[in-house]
């Protein structure tokens, strides 16, 4: 049995040898995803109980999703364990407290929205990411994978991010600062 | 050097000083040297962990997102700190991230991290501390710094050196001080020492410098000269008196060797006129006395000085004790044409004390009245009551006494005049020996006098005793010839033969039948088949010793109740009772007093006859 599952993840594995790039990309991003949320300064009303998970939910990439999923599991963050939840771009995001917007996703500026106004603190993937008002947004960096922060959306969601995180981040916006 | 320290306190007290300053600074500074090394070791990997922990914080999402420059400007805070040398990140799985070297330094990083831990290799302290973010590992700091402890211990030492510099000049003030204030004094009193030493001069004194312990020392010092200087004194005082003792001594017993060999010359002559004859008799018997006496004080003078002058305690008048005296002075007052007062109370006047002593007493006044007065002076005696006390004064008008000789006259063997005619001269013991008789007798004895040649008088005060105190019947001295005995066995023993002939032939002419032993045992031999009424036995034989002799004769049933009689040189006190445990019944000092041999011979007549 475990033979054959090996033997179907190779065939898996060949079948996306065109993808490599696209699949090692994208479990950098869920890694990066994960690390974000420990430079997260949670605050209690977040959570219902100490030990509460934290929920990240993913928009819009089901690689990212899958690969956070395999991330998360058994890591924990401040004493809370982490939990996955994947949504349809038409769902609202409930019961999460981190939210990313892939790229697949259509109907960016709208999640982004709805997730901020339900104190979710949101994650995208875009050009334009933190115009639509996301709080950190994946950006490239020549070959490597950056980021950049926008305190005042990060703010809107009602949290705060770590200094130590924006020492690395690509750029900071913040109002007034352009 | 350590010749010095041996015979200088000076260097023995600096030696102190400095051995106890270099010891206490060298243990301290060993103390501090230790617990530096240790400390600075500890304090700088503690340091070193805490910026590699801090490196570690600031690093760690450098590290998490691959953000080389970000981690390569964390790692460039160290420049900061001078002691670093370089510094390093590795990724988790062990990559060189980012690096940070001093300028001017030449590092090279290991290719892959070590173990957590420090290491010291040579001059550098060398440290890996993981990065650690949400309980993983995410990375490891590498930080290389100066570590220098040789230094640091180069620079204490330093200091210390110069600390025991300034310490060793400062002991050397001290011992500056130290050396005036204890050790020059110190060396004063042992110079003061030394030259009395050599000059025995005992008026030397030592300088006080100083009121402490040494000053004190100074004082007890001074002060043991001063009672050294007056005890030297007084030995030499003493021994000279003591000489002068023995050289009047001699010549005095040698004085009437002359007259004795004189007079024996003249009763060896053949057709000696028999008033002739009995003239140099005369003359031998009063040389002989005057020996007998001069012999006596000398008994005294031993009697005084080993404390065992005693006085028997008998109540007397003293007029008897006067007149006794007067008996024996009266030929020297008849010699030197003095006339003589005596003034006597016609009632008694009683005391308790040794009539023979206390004449003794008032002879020896009279004595020297007599001799230090110019032929033909006057002498005065009186004697009165005055309240509870008698009071006897011996008055001349003779050469007197300056005050510095009244303060001396009663001292053993001080004579007031050696220069005057010696013919009457004694001992230089009579006075002392007054004083001394007179003490026992709970009196006093004062001399007086206005100056040289004005006179002297003496003046004795005795306690006067209870009323109702009867006079003892003055034993009658009986100068009767002695009553025919019957004839009695003696046993004449002296290895002095002459002595003993002498003596056999004195008991012979009385009429008794005398054998003559020459040593303990012949004595004991003669007596066994002799069995003699009395033996006269000298106690210094040879082979047997009187004593022993006497213990003997007590043992055998035939000499059991001899009367035995020690003649002997010894006349203490303790030598008649020893005489007495041996089994003598009485004790003679020689010469034997003839008239007391006949009292014996008569008791032992009286006795035999009796059994």
């Amino acid at each position: 049995m475990r033979a054959l599952l090996a033997i179907l993840l190779l065939g898996i594995a060949s079948l996306a040898e065109g993808q490599r790039t696209e699949a090692s990309e994208a479990s950098l991003k869920a890694a990066y995803l994960f690390k974000f949320a420990g430079y997260i300064e949670w605050s209690a009303t977040d959570f219902d109980s100490p030990a509460a998970p934290i929920g990240i939910g993913v928009v819009g990439s089901d690689d990212i999703a899958a690969e956070l999923s395999r991330v998360v599991s058994g890591r924990n963050i401040a004493g809370h364990p982490i939990v996955v939840k994947r949504f349809a771009e038409a769902d609202p995001p409930r019961g999460v407290q981190m939210l990313f917007v892939g790229r697949e996703a259509s109907k960016l500026a709208a999640t982004v929205r709805a997730a901020q106004a339900q104190g979710i603190l949101v994650v995208t993937d875009s050009e334009r990411g933190l115009e639509l008002g996301g709080a950190i947004n994946f950006v490239p960096v020549g070959e490597r994978l950056g980021f950049e922060v926008s305190l005042d959306s990060a703010q809107k969601s009602g949290h705060r991010i770590s200094s130590r995180l924006l020492n690395v981040a690509r750029r900071v916006v913040q109002r007034g600062a352009g | 050097m350590f010749e010095a320290i041996r015979y200088s306190v000076r260097s023995k007290a600096i030696l102190l000083v400095l051995a106890s300053t270099v010891s206490a600074l060298a243990l301290s500074a060993a103390g501090l040297v230790l617990y530096d090394l240790r400390a600075y070791e500890r304090q700088w990997t503690t340091d070193l962990t805490t910026q590699a922990e801090i490196l570690a914080r600031a690093s760690a999402p450098a590290l998490s997102f691959d953000d080389r420059s970000t981690a390569a400007k964390d790692l460039a805070l160290l420049k900061v700190r001078p002691f670093m040398l370089a510094g390093a990140l590795y990724t988790r799985s062990g990559k060189l991230f980012a690096t940070y070297t001093k300028p001017g330094v030449d590092a090279r990083f290991p290719p892959r991290p070590e173990a957590e831990g420090y290491s010291v290799r040579g001059d550098q302290l060398s440290m890996y501390h993981r990065v650690i973010e949400e309980g993983e590992t995410i990375g490891t700091v590498y930080l290389v710094a100066y570590y220098r402890p040789w230094s640091r211990l180069v620079d204490y030492l330093t200091i210390i050196g110069l600390v025991m510099i300034a310490s060793l000049a400062v002991t050397a003030l001290f011992s500056g001080w130290l050396q005036s204030a204890i050790t020059m004094p110190i060396l004063e009193v042992a110079r003061v020492a030394r030259e009395v030493m050599s000059q025995r001069d005992y008026s030397l004194r030592a300088r006080k410098t100083t009121d402490d312990e040494i000053g004190e020392l100074v004082d007890s010092f001074n002060a043991m000269l001063g009672e050294s200087g007056r005890r030297a004194r007084e030995l030499r005082d003493a021994d000279q008196r003591k000489d002068e003792f023995l050289a009047t001594l001699a010549h005095e017993l040698r004085n009437p060797l002359a007259p004795l060999r004189n007079a024996l010359e003249i009763l060896r002559m053949k057709n000696v006129e028999p008033a002739s004859a009995e003239k140099a008799r005369q003359m031998m018997q009063r040389q002989l006395a005057q020996m007998v006496r001069l012999v006596d004080d000398l008994l005294d003078v031993s009697r005084i000085t080993t404390g065992k002058l005693a006085v028997r305690r008998e109540p007397l008048a003293l007029q008897a004790a006067v007149n006794d005296a007067l008996e024996t002075v009266r030929p020297l007052m008849e010699t030197r044409h003095h006339q003589l007062d005596v003034s006597l109370p016609p009632e008694p006047l009683m005391v308790v004390g040794d009539r023979t002593r206390l004449a003794q007493v008032f002879s020896n006044l009279l004595n020297n009245a007599a001799k230090y007065t110019e032929p033909g002076g006057r002498v005065w005696i009186s004697l009165e009551a005055q309240g509870e006390e008698a009071v006897l004064r011996v008055r001349d008008a003779g050469i007197g006494l300056d005050p510095h000789a009244l303060s001396t006259i009663f001292d053993m063997f001080v004579q007031v005049d050696r220069s005057l005619e010696r013919t009457q001269a004694g001992l230089g013991v009579g006075l002392t020996l007054a004083k001394r008789l007179v003490a026992l007798h709970e009196g006093t004895i004062a001399g007086r006098s206005e100056g040289g040649g004005l006179g002297s008088e003496f003046e004795v005060r005795l306690p006067l005793a209870a009323a109702g105190v009867a006079a003892a019947e003055s034993q009658p001295t009986s100068q009767a010839a002695p009553a025919t005995l019957r004839r009695l066995r003696i046993l004449v023993a002296d290895d002095n033969i002459d002595a003993a002939t002498s003596l056999a032939d004195l008991l012979a002419a009385r009429g008794h039948d005398v054998r003559i032993a020459h040593d303990g045992a012949q004595a004991l031999f003669v007596a066994r088949g002799y069995e003699p009424e009395v033996a006269f036995l000298d106690i210094g034989m040879p082979k047997v010793h009187g004593y022993e002799v006497a213990r003997r004769l007590r043992e055998e049933p035939a000499t059991r109740r001899t009367l035995l009689v020690a003649l002997t040189g010894w006349g203490r006190e303790d030598d008649r009772q020893r005489a007495r445990e041996a089994g003598f019944d009485r004790h003679l000092v020689k010469p034997p007093e003839p008239a007391e041999i006949d009292r014996i011979l008569e008791g032992a007549a009286a006795r035999t006859a009796a059994a």
